[in-house]
């Protein structure tokens, strides 16, 4: 058993060259090792401490976020509650404070779970992944690095060490939206995300929806297309519930049945839908949506 | 919202009772982690111990080798059954043993047990047992259970020691029945029948402190310490299996992390004692969460409730029939009494002159159920209350007005024949429903439930002792056991009521078999009704010493002297007066002031009604009853449930410390949304548990506590001390029952399935079948 403190992405690479496994938070790793799911690794790099990872910083092209930062961080970040209000959304439901204070943005989007809560904010806000080795650095579409649950195309010595999300045109407004059975300590049965640009009369401009555990990996809405132009009304939120439980390929276990899945993600595709789209006029709807207006009557 | 940050100035603004405002004496070391927890404790060589469980739900071992597991580096003992007196055990129904001899039942059922150097050590021993299993049909389905031909889970039933009253004969562990009047010739006059069956699914206690128990001998002394609700149980328990006189066991409990029922009964003790004695060193065991969930003789049984009930014209009850079977599991645990009092709240807190309710406890291949707050009463209030909103819309009557019409009253009889001179029911439902605004005009999505519940005060034996040492501070000695009511630390203000001191003024040594007299334990509500009286007694005669003392210093008669404030002072000359602590100084040089108590446990009431399989659950001491009434919100999109607001009303005698009490109606009124609404023990088709963690049986949070407020009815005073009643399993009664019936107004009918996840929820909205329920996914 090893056991190695990194204090920079290199030193960490380098452990990773040798086999080690990286270790942030801990809330995935240690819990599922817990869990008799996957032992602990027997040799680990502590990623927590590595100052790179840590910082969210914003230039012309958009944001960049460390990947050791935290979803207590994301969730009271002005730069993302203001302009990437999805992704805050999604970092204010994950686990408990005590699991927001410790578990990483880094963590949640290597575990690959197709019920992570900051998967689909990530894919509609057009984030793109930045993975590092000792050698390169590659950055990639979040739909491709997830192949399947809980598992990535990233190579054992790469390290995820940032995402990337570009900055976003004026009347842009997005939102994650999660069924959910309590207020703490839930994992997703079904979520789904939206961002939403309109012109200056109203009418969408841009759409992307992207839907949580009802698919092998976070999975992106298609067809979205024939929604351009027109107005956020009841009429075009129906047709995104319907793309949504069309799309989706659900399974039925502990936590819910495929029916019901393949409706309430319709349901959260709707909601998601008119809440970006209020953000998008410049309504200020409180982080997360799904205590602002009444997921799963939440009021 | 909750819960506030001082509960005594949110409890002050709701009520106009004045709240005694002092600190659990238990409070400081729990809250700055100072205390210690059977899991935190160390000995010297101590050894760490793991079980071998059966893995299937019923099978016969036809080979058993520990040999491998004995040559692994660090092991120092490996028991089964072949290695511990045979001794089969259980209250009621001798059905089980402390490890599997031939067929295992359940499958969390103990095989074989391993004390080792090392955690890892002994996982790795219990993996190297080899046991080869030759698979028996398992019993799962509870009406399946009961038919002819059906498989047994125990074929010998009739051979075990079965206590007298006792009706247990094929699948059926106990049957009892309450029978009052002619319910079927009644039924034939009613100008309205309504039926209703529902079905209740399992759940858990599901403590936050998973159990650890350490053990340790010195020479033929044993001590254990374990995180258990009755250590006096716990105790006989070891004496029974290992046959060892009481005088040299001591049973003592560390802090114990909650309990909710699921720690009560005899478990896992003599287990790591029989370990400890085998490797001649300390051994402890901490269980896992998923242990926790899937080993101990504790889980809520799951429950199906036929009931049929006949009103007059006027809407009065004329009669009522039921039919229970309840899941009791592999062994029968504590579950004895469970049928009769699972009729009795199926019979409910109404009048019903001719009732006739009939009640199976079922074996099946299911972990066993015991007692969980409250046992069969959530459910069966659950089944009844929402079969009594049936019967109300059946007759077009206000189903508040429809209690109000039919339930128990002062100097009314109820269903079992026991007659009630005083009753708090309906000052309960006139001030819950006043609590939520019961009746004003709600948005569409939005309803309020309501519904009543009623338990028993259990009378039994309980000791303590009470001294004041030289300094004036007071000890109670008591064999009373905390679970985290509060109950106990509740024993210091009786005290000090009786001796003019302050309950900060007195410590407490409790939790220790060897210290304390006998006392039941966390369990049936009981510790300030019964341990109170003690307590009480144990001080008055202490008062009697120190007035003697006080009069012979003040040169006045013992009977003139009054204790309060800390002094004995004459009456009517306040001036004439002597601290305790100077009295306590003088006594400290002869007779020392030392009190002990005990008292008569109050008899049980007569009971009007024919009972088979009586097991005293028919007629109550002191009978609690409630009101809850519920304010939900349902999002018909999803078919989730929030709870909004709860009034509770709760008629449980005089209230000794009412910062407690709330405490005891917030928690079990949060426990019953999670009853109602999120916790559910889903089985597959063999009776294997699928959720035994956190993250799949959901709990209710912090966070979704709904606002809850709290009026305690004072006007039908208890047989406990001052007036007291019982109060810790009243608020677990009519809470999922309330929330069902604000449901049912929003869907049109009742969900007939608890717990009412939103996936059901949801289907009967779409009036879809329960295909995709997960219970029912799991048969498939």
């Amino acid at each position: 058993m090893a056991f190695t403190i990194a204090t920079t992405v290199d030193e960490a690479l380098e452990r990773l060259a040798d086999g080690a496994r990286p270790v942030a938070g801990g809330t995935d790793l240690v819990v599922g090792a817990r869990q008799g799911k996957v032992p602990l690794p027997h040799d680990l790099v502590a990623i927590d401490r590595v100052d790179e990872l840590l910082t969210i910083g914003q230039d012309d092209h958009g944001a960049r976020i460390g990947a050791g930062v935290t979803h207590d961080r994301l969730l009271s970040n002005p730069l993302i509650v203001g302009d990437y209000t999805a992704l805050a959304d999604g970092a204010a439901l994950i686990g408990s404070p005590a699991t927001r204070h410790v578990g990483t943005i880094g963590g949640n989007v290597m575990n690959g779970s197709p019920a992570m809560d900051t998967g689909a904010p990530l894919v509609v806000l057009g984030a793109r992944i930045e993975l590092r080795s000792a050698t390169t650095t590659r950055l990639v579409d979040p739909l491709e690095l997830w192949t399947g649950p809980g598992t990535t195309s990233a190579r054992t010595d790469e390290l995820c060490t940032a995402c990337l999300l570009p900055a976003l045109p004026a009347r842009t407004g997005s939102a994650y939206v999660r069924l959910e059975f309590r207020r703490a300590m839930e994992i997703a049965v079904v979520g789904a995300a939206a961002l939403v640009r309109l012109d200056e009369s109203g009418s969408v401009l841009d759409l992307h929806i992207a839907l949580t555990a009802v698919a092998p990996t976070i999975m992106a809405v298609e067809g979205t297309e024939v929604l351009m132009g027109r107005t956020v009304d009841d009429n075009l939120t129906d047709q995104v519930a319907a793309l949504a439980s069309e799309q989706a390929s659900p399974i039925s276990d502990l936590r819910a049945g495929d029916r019901y899945r393949r409706h309430t993600v319709g349901v959260m595709a709707r909601r998601a839908v008119q809440a970006a789209a209020q953000r998008a006029q410049g309504t200020m709807i409180d982080v997360p949506v799904n205590r602002a207006i009444g997921i799963g009557a939440a009021r | 919202m909750f819960p506030p940050p001082d509960p005594v100035s949110y409890y002050q603004a709701m009520t106009a009772v004045d709240v005694p405002r002092f600190v659990r004496a238990d409070g400081p070391d729990k809250v700055t982690g100072s205390g210690r927890y059977a899991a935190d404790l160390q000995q010297p060589g101590m050894l760490h111990a793991k079980f071998l469980y059966a893995g299937r739900t019923h099978a016969r071992i036809t080979r058993l080798n520990t040999e491998p597991a004995r040559t692994i580096p660090g092991v120092l003992a490996v028991l089964t059954a072949a290695d511990v007196p045979d001794v089969r055990y259980s209250p009621g129904v001798a059905d089980r043993r402390l490890f599997a001899t031939d067929v295992v039942r359940y499958e969390s059922e103990i095989v074989a047990a391993v004390a080792a150097t090392s955690v890892e050590a002994a996982e790795a021993a219990v993996a190297a047992i080899e046991v080869d299993y030759e698979p028996l049909e398992p019993v799962t389905e509870l009406e399946a259970a009961l038919a002819d031909g059906s498989p047994l889970v125990h074929p010998d039933l009739d051979s075990y020691d079965i206590d007298d009253g006792i009706v247990a004969h094929g699948n059926t562990a106990g049957f009892s029945s309450i029978e009052l009047g002619d319910a079927p010739a009644a039924m034939a006059t009613a100008a309205t029948v309504v039926s209703s069956c529902y079905v209740a699914d399992s759940c858990h206690a599901a403590p936050i402190e998973p159990r650890a128990i350490v053990a340790q001998w010195e020479g033929e002394k044993l001590t254990v310490w374990s995180s258990t609700q009755v250590p006096f149980d716990a105790r006989a328990g070891i004496c029974q299996t290992l046959q060892l006189p009481t005088n040299r066991v001591r049973v003592i409990v560390p802090h114990l992390g909650g309990g909710f029922g699921g720690k009560c009964g005899f478990h896992f003790e003599a287990h790591i004692a029989a370990l400890a004695r085998a490797a001649r060193r300390p051994v402890k065991l901490v269980f896992s969460r998923r242990e926790e969930f899937m080993v101990p003789d504790r889980r809520r049984e799951g429950m199906i409730v036929d009931i049929t009930t006949g009103l007059d014209d006027n809407g009065h009850i004329v009669a009522r029939t039921g039919w229970i079977a309840i899941d009791n599991g592999a062994y029968i645990a504590d579950c004895a009494f469970f049928p009769q009092l699972a009729a009795m709240h199926v019979a409910g807190p109404y009048q019903v002159p001719n009732l006739q309710v009939e009640a199976h406890l079922v074996y099946t291949n299911h972990q066993p159920s015991g007692s969980v707050r409250a046992p069969t009463a959530p459910q069966a209030c659950w089944a009844l209350e929402s079969h009594t909103d049936e019967l109300a819309a059946t007759i077009g009557m206000d189903p508040v007005e429809f209690r109000r019409l039919n339930g128990i009253d002062n100097d009314t009889v109820g269903p079992s024949g026991q007659h009630y001179e005083r009753t708090g029911l309906q000052e309960c439902i006139t001030a819950a429903t006043e609590l939520v605004g019961y009746g004003r005009d709600l948005p569409e999505d939005e309803a309020i439930g309501v519904a009543i519940g009623w338990w028993p005060s259990f009378s039994m034996p309980a000791g303590a002792y009470v001294k004041i040492d030289d300094d004036g501070a007071g000890q109670i000695i008591t064999g009373a056991q905390e679970c985290g009511t509060g109950a106990v630390m509740t024993l210091r203000q009786l005290a000090a009521d009786e001796l003019g001191m302050d309950p900060e003024d007195f410590q407490l040594v409790y939790q220790d078999t060897s210290a304390g007299p006998y006392d039941t334990g966390a369990t049936g509500s009981q510790t300030l009704f019964n341990n109170g009286r003690a307590v009480v007694g144990a001080a008055r005669q202490v008062a009697e010493q120190l007035k003697a003392l006080a009069a012979g210093q003040l040169e006045a008669a013992p009977a003139d002297i009054v204790l309060a404030d800390g002094v004995g002072s004459v009456v009517g000359s306040p001036g004439a007066s002597v601290s305790i602590a100077e009295l306590a100084a003088t006594a400290a040089g002869g007779e020392l002031l030392l009190g002990h108590g005990s008292g008569s446990p109050t008899q049980a009431p007569e009971v009007g009604a024919t009972c088979v399989g009586d097991q005293g659950m028919a007629a109550w001491v002191s009978p609690q009853v409630s009101c809850h009434a519920v304010h939900i919100r349902l999002d018909p999109d999803t078919g989730v449930v929030r709870v909004l607001k709860v009034g509770a009303a709760h008629d449980s005698g005089r209230i000794i410390n009412p910062m407690g009490a709330l405490g005891q109606v917030h928690g079990g009124v949060i426990m019953g949304v999670g009853q109602a609404l999120t916790e559910i023990t889903v089985y597959d088709h063999d009776g294997h548990q699928l959720n035994p963690m956190l993250l799949e049986y959901k709990l209710q949070t912090a966070a979704d506590g709904p606002e809850i407020e709290v009026k305690f009815i004072e006007s039908a005073p208890g047989d406990g001390p001052g007036g007291a009643k019982g109060l810790a399993e009243a608020p677990n009664v009519a809470t999922a029952a309330a929330i069902a019936n604000g449901l049912a107004r929003l869907i049109g009918h009742p969900v007939r399935h608890l717990p009412m996840t939103a996936e059901r929820v949801w289907t009967e909205l779409t009036g879809g079948i329960d295909s995709t329920d997960a219970t029912k996914r799991q048969e498939a």
